[in-house]
C-alpha cells in the first residue's frame, strides 16, 4: 500500500483515522521542533503542533495536492506560530529576563551550555520573520526559494531577512562566533 | 565584488559554496582566495552557520513533546467538507437493481396480470362506454350540410 504523505492525505480526506494517526506520528516531532524554534517556548510549541495536526484532519477533504504535503504543513505551522507571536503581549526584553522554557528537559539543556544559551537568546530576540527565516534555513535545511514559498514572499525579501537576521546575531553574539568550532 | 558585498552574499546564501548561485560563485571564490579580510569574513560566516546548525539539532525533548501532542489527538472533531460535497452526495444514487426493487417490480407485474385475467377491469370499461354513447339526434346533426357553403361531410 502507498504510504506516501499524499496517499495518506487522500485517505484522511475520506475520514480514515488510522491514516491520520500514521501521518501525525510521522510529522509531529518535526513540527514540534519547528514551532519550538520559532516560538522559543515548549508549551506553546506543543499547542501549535496540536492545532496544526487538527487542521490537517479537519481540512483534509479540502486539501489540494498543489504542493508537497510537508511544505503545506510547514506553512500551517509557521503561520500559527507567527499569529501566536502577534497575539502575545509585548514585553520589554530587559524586563523579560532570560528566555525560559516550561519544559524541564528543554530548560536543563539550555542551561547546560553558556554559549548555547546565549545563542538561543540571540535567536529568540530576533524579529519574528527574521527568526523564522533563519529557523527554516538552518533547522529545516530549506533553500531561499522554499523559505519564500512558506513565508509567502519573494526570494529577495528572504535574503534581506537573512542578512538582517545575521547582522543582529553577529551584534548580539560578539566574540562568541570566533570562539566557535 | 568587494568585502561588503561578500558579507551580504554570504549572509544571503550561507557559507557553503555548494549553495552559492553560479553567477556569483567565481567572483566570491576569487575574492576569498586573494584577500585576507575577505577570507576572515568567510571563516566567520562558516562559524556562524555551524553555530546555527548545531542550535537547531533535534533534541530528546522534541520526541517527548511530540508524544504528548499525539496523546492529545484522541478525540477528533468533524472534518470540514467542501461546499460541493453535498451535491455530490445527492447525486450518488444507486441505479443498480437490488432485490427489494426487483421484487417490488415483479409483484406489481403479477398483480396487473391477475387483474387482467380475472376481468376485474371490465365493469369500468362498460361504464366508460355508457358515458360515451351519444343521442341519435346528435348523430344526424353530424351529417347535416353546413349553413354557409351547403357542403356535406
Amino acid at each position: 500500500m502507498d504510504d506516501s504523505d499524499e496517499a495518506l492525505m487522500a485517505r484522511v480526506a475520506r475520514g480514515d483515522q488510522p491514516a491520520f494517526r500514521v501521518l501525525a506520528r510521522r510529522h509531529a516531532p518535526a513540527i514540534v521542533r519547528l514551532a519550538r524554534r520559532i516560538l522559543g517556548n515548549a508549551a506553546d510549541a506543543e499547542d501549535v503542533a496540536q492545532e496544526a495536526m487538527l487542521r490537517v484532519w479537519t481540512h483534509a477533504p479540502r486539501w489540494q495536492p498543489l504542493a508537497a504535503f510537508k511544505t503545506w504543513l510547514t506553512r500551517v505551522v509557521v503561520n500559527l506560530c507567527l499569529d501566536r507571536k502577534r497575539r502575545a503581549p509585548w514585553v520589554e526584553l530587559e524586563a523579560a529576563g532570560e528566555i525560559t522554557d516550561s519544559a524541564p528537559v528543554a530548560s536543563e539543556l539550555a542551561e547546560s551550555d553558556e554559549r548555547e544559551r546565549l545563542l538561543q537568546r540571540a535567536i529568540a530576540e530576533l524579529p519574528d520573520r527574521q527568526r523564522t527565516a533563519i529557523v527554516l534555513t538552518y533547522s529545516e535545511g530549506m533553500s531561499n526559494a522554499q523559505v519564500a514559498d512558506i513565508l509567502d514572499t519573494s526570494v529577495s525579501a528572504v535574503e534581506t531577512l537573512l542578512v538582517r537576521g545575521k547582522q543582529n546575531l553577529r551584534r548580539a553574539l560578539g566574540g562568541i562566533i570566533d570562539e566557535g568550532d | 565584488m568587494n568585502n561588503e558585498q561578500l558579507q551580504i552574499f554570504l549572509d544571503s546564501h550561507g557559507a557553503d559554496p555548494a549553495h552559492w548561485p553560479e553567477a556569483h560563485r567565481a567572483a566570491a571564490e576569487r575574492l576569498i582566495a586573494s584577500d585576507a579580510q575577505a577570507r576572515a569574513i568567510f571563516v566567520q560566516a562558516q562559524r556562524l552557520d555551524a553555530l546555527l546548525t548545531q542550535a537547531h539539532d533535534a533534541g530528546a525533548e522534541d520526541a517527548a513533546a511530540a508524544a504528548r501532542v499525539l496523546s492529545r489527538l484522541t478525540a477528533l472533531p468533524p472534518q470540514k467538507r467542501p461546499f460541493w460535497h453535498w451535491p455530490l452526495v445527492l447525486l450518488d444514487w444507486q441505479f443498480a437493481p437490488a432485490w427489494p426493487r426487483v421484487a417490488a417490480l415483479a409483484g406489481c407485474a403479477a398483480i396487473g396480470f391477475m387483474v387482467g385475467i380475472a376481468g376485474l377491469d371490465r365493469k369500468f370499461e362498460r361504464y366508460d362506454s355508457l358515458q360515451n354513447v351519444t343521442a341519435g339526434s346528435d348523430i344526424f346533426a353530424i351529417f347535416e350540410p353546413e349553413v354557409l357553403t351547403g357542403a356535406r361531410p
